[in-house]
């Protein structure tokens, strides 16, 4: 089974591959899931460095999802990216456990950096 | 309430001037301040003085009316007294003539010596006779007694012995005849016994007569004395008398009754004239006897009331325009002033809800371009990653700067999108307590090394007396950032920025940050607040930093003021609650 280090959760499929085959090219493996239900049954069932969370997602709010990521695997850590993040969302988020938020359009050479950042913590 | 003098002054001085505030003229109640202030003050006049007017008129009607009554009364009253005592003095020497004729006839009266033995007992009974005379029916004076010697002369032609052969007795007026002296003529007829009659005649002085009616004078300006028919004095007139002899006022008609109206003088002056035309019981004679009164004297003491009561109400009248006027003054400022602190208002949310429509439109369009912009970030990104990474393409580089130039076009959007964002949404306020001075000091250290190259002063007085304020943390230094880049913007090399703090009564701190930089024109002052609006060159400012103060300001349940003159500097000044409440938190 190929192992990935990555699931990026986004509502915008286009958007979702286009993050995919850039953090590719950065030797970074990826997988790419567009709804939240999916996100959390792929998070149950495989083991994911990182999450790449969008808020605004169509089954469900991307809050919800965190938590449940953070249930079953404590581990992973989740990054937050949205287009619309308020203060309030940033300060939810970081109560249920979010790694970092980041608001749309992304600096990818900021996000490499905290990847970076999350694989040198133990796990 | 305590008032001091000052504020008492301004309280009845009319302030309902709108001059220099004409953006709030749309919002005032009334539109004009001074017409209602008129209106007012004519309207209470009116009300309060008119009924005081017209009961003092009505008083004075009524009182000068009652009051002339009772002077036409009193004069008549006079007149008939005067009449009476007149009538009596004519009568009572007529009668006594009457008694002697019939009681000694012709023949006796005409014995030598027996007329002087008459004239001298009725000058004892009587007096003031001068003589005594019988005349023949043919007119021939045939006895005479007295100290002229008239015997013989011929009186027909004189006209009271003319009249004395048609009434049985007759009284002259008063004339000066051969003697030169002014008297009375009083005759009775007789008959002798062949049936041819006779007359006896008495002269009588008029010094008697005026004594009689001066008796009646009361007061000094009334006048009594008789006029024959054509108006000739027959006694003297202190005031009437022309220089014919003449009484200077018109001669009244006849009537056999005492009279008194009302008339005036020469001068126009008011009087009261009585008259009454005296007729005796044998004869009737040719005199009016006149009570002439001034009618000012007989008024004197109502027309002293009448004087007293005019000060009384003019006074009254004063204090009573006073009082309204200074009343409606009060009234009329207090309506001004709360009209003027609505308008104000009304001004305020206005333009509150224009930005804020303007802010929910700006949400919407961030929003919607957010996605896309983030899709085209990641695509341009993708590509220019394949550029970098892959070695095929890595030779390639204006490619490389033709995505750069996408890149950099899509942060700027992705800020202005932020920002937009930032300037329509309402978070939830955290308060914390913050020590206004430190944070200031914290912001400017953003800006030390800038103002040091630059060589900018910047002068920071916040008194320790400035409380610690209960806000958000974030949003203030948000605020005082912005509005200290938008100052180091303003400003050029070597100039001042100014940030000083002070209490607004106890609630309330005022921030001022100033700067000498360039000004704010008229023109751009009253859209500084709104998004989009900028003055630097494209590309330079997105135009959202002041509307997003503006926001946050308004979030923190604040004020943010602008003051500024082109060339001279602008003032930002931002009022915030020292207690941010949280009851009307959004």
């Amino acid at each position: 089974m190929k192992h990935y280090d990555i699931l990026i959760v986004d509502d915008e499929q286009r958007y979702a591959d286009m993050l995919a085959r850039r953090l590719e090219l950065r030797k970074l493996r990826c997988k790419a899931c567009y709804d939240g239900r999916a996100a959390i049954k792929m998070v149950a069932r495989e083991h994911f460095r990182m999450v790449i969370l969008d808020l605004r997602l169509p089954d469900l709010y991307g809050t919800e999802v965190l938590t449940q990521i953070k249930t079953s695997r404590p581990e992973t850590a989740v990054i937050i990216l949205t287009g619309h993040g308020t203060e309030r969302d940033r300060e939810q988020c970081m109560a249920r456990g979010a790694h970092s938020f980041m608001n749309k359009p992304l600096d990818i050479d900021r996000l490499v950096a905290i990847m970076a950042q999350i694989k040198e913590m133990p796990e | 309430m305590t008032q001091s003098p000052n504020s008492l002054l301004s309280s009845i001085w009319p302030q309902f001037s709108r001059n220099g505030e004409e953006h709030l003229n749309p919002y005032y109640t009334f539109q004009d301040y001074r017409q209602t202030w008129g209106m007012t003050i004519f309207i209470l006049m009116t009300t309060a003085l008119l009924p005081l007017i017209v009961m003092a008129l009505i008083y004075y009607q009524l009182t000068e009316t009652s009051i002339n009554t009772e002077a036409l009364l009193r004069t008549e009253r006079l007149a008939s007294n005067t009449r009476r005592a007149v009538t009596f003095f004519l009568e009572e020497r007529l009668a006594a003539l009457t008694f002697t004729v019939n009681e000694m006839g012709y023949d006796r009266l005409t014995r030598p010596g027996v007329l002087s033995e008459v004239l001298r007992n009725l000058k004892l009974g009587f007096g003031g006779l001068t003589d005594l005379s019988v005349m023949a029916d043919n007119g021939t004076q045939v006895a005479y007694a007295g100290p002229f010697n008239l015997e013989g002369k011929d009186y027909s032609d004189q006209p009271w012995f003319m009249e004395c052969q048609q009434h049985d007795a007759c009284v002259s007026e008063i004339f000066s005849g051969y003697r030169d002296v002014p008297h009375i003529v009083v005759a009775v007829k007789s008959k002798r016994p062949d049936g041819h009659f006779f007359v006896l005649r008495a002269t009588l002085e008029t010094e008697r007569l005026i004594q009689t009616l001066s008796a009646f004078k009361t007061g000094e300006h009334a006048d009594i004395f008789l006029i024959n028919r054509d108006g000739l004095l027959q006694t003297p007139s202190q005031f009437y008398a022309d220089p014919s002899r003449h009484v200077s006022l018109s001669v009244p008609a006849y009537s056999d009754r005492t009279k008194a109206v009302l008339s005036s003088d020469r001068s126009g002056l008011p009087i009261i004239v009585g008259y009454a035309f005296i007729d005796t019981k044998i004869a009737p004679t040719g005199f009016i006897l006149m009570v002439v009164k001034q009618k000012a004297s007989m008024m004197k003491v109502w027309l002293d009331l009448r004087s007293d009561i005019n000060w009384f109400l003019a006074i009254s009248a004063a204090s009573i325009a006073i009082v309204i006027t200074l009343t409606s003054t009060v009234m009329v400022n207090r309506i001004f002033h709360a009209d003027r602190e609505k308008a104000k208002t009304m001004a305020l949310a206005e333009q509150n809800c224009q930005l804020a429509s303007i802010g929910q439109l700006a949400a919407g369009v961030a929003h919607e371009i957010n996605n896309p912009l983030a899709l085209i970030n990641e695509t341009a990104g993708y590509v220019k990653d394949l550029f970098l990474i892959k070695e095929q393409y890595k030779e390639d580089t204006e490619l490389v700067e033709h995505i750069d130039t996408i890149i950099e076009a899509v942060e700027r959007c992705g800020t202005i999108t932020r920002q937009l964002l930032g300037f329509a949404r309402r978070f939830d306020i955290q308060t914390q307590s913050i020590d206004l001075k430190e944070m200031v000091t914290d912001v400017i250290n953003f800006h030390k090394k800038e103002a040091e190259y630059r060589n900018i002063a910047i002068s920071v007085d916040i008194p320790e007396t400035i409380p610690l304020i209960e806000t958000d943390r974030g949003k203030l230094q948000q605020i005082i950032l912005n509005l200290v880049n938008n100052a180091f913007q303003a400003i050029n090399n070597g100039c001042i920025l100014d940030i000083r703090a002070e209490m607004d009564g106890p609630e309330q701190v005022r921030l001022f940050i100033r700067d000498n930089g360039c000004g704010i024109s008229e023109e751009h002052l009253g859209k500084v607040f709104e998004p989009f609006f900028t003055t630097k060159k494209e590309g330079q400012g997105t135009g959202l930093g002041l509307s997003i103060t503006y926001g946050l300001v308004q979030k923190l349940h604040g004020n943010i003021a602008v003051q500024s003159k082109t060339g001279e500097g602008t003032t930002f000044v931002v009022t915030l609650p020292v207690q941010t409440k949280k009851e009307i938190q959004a």
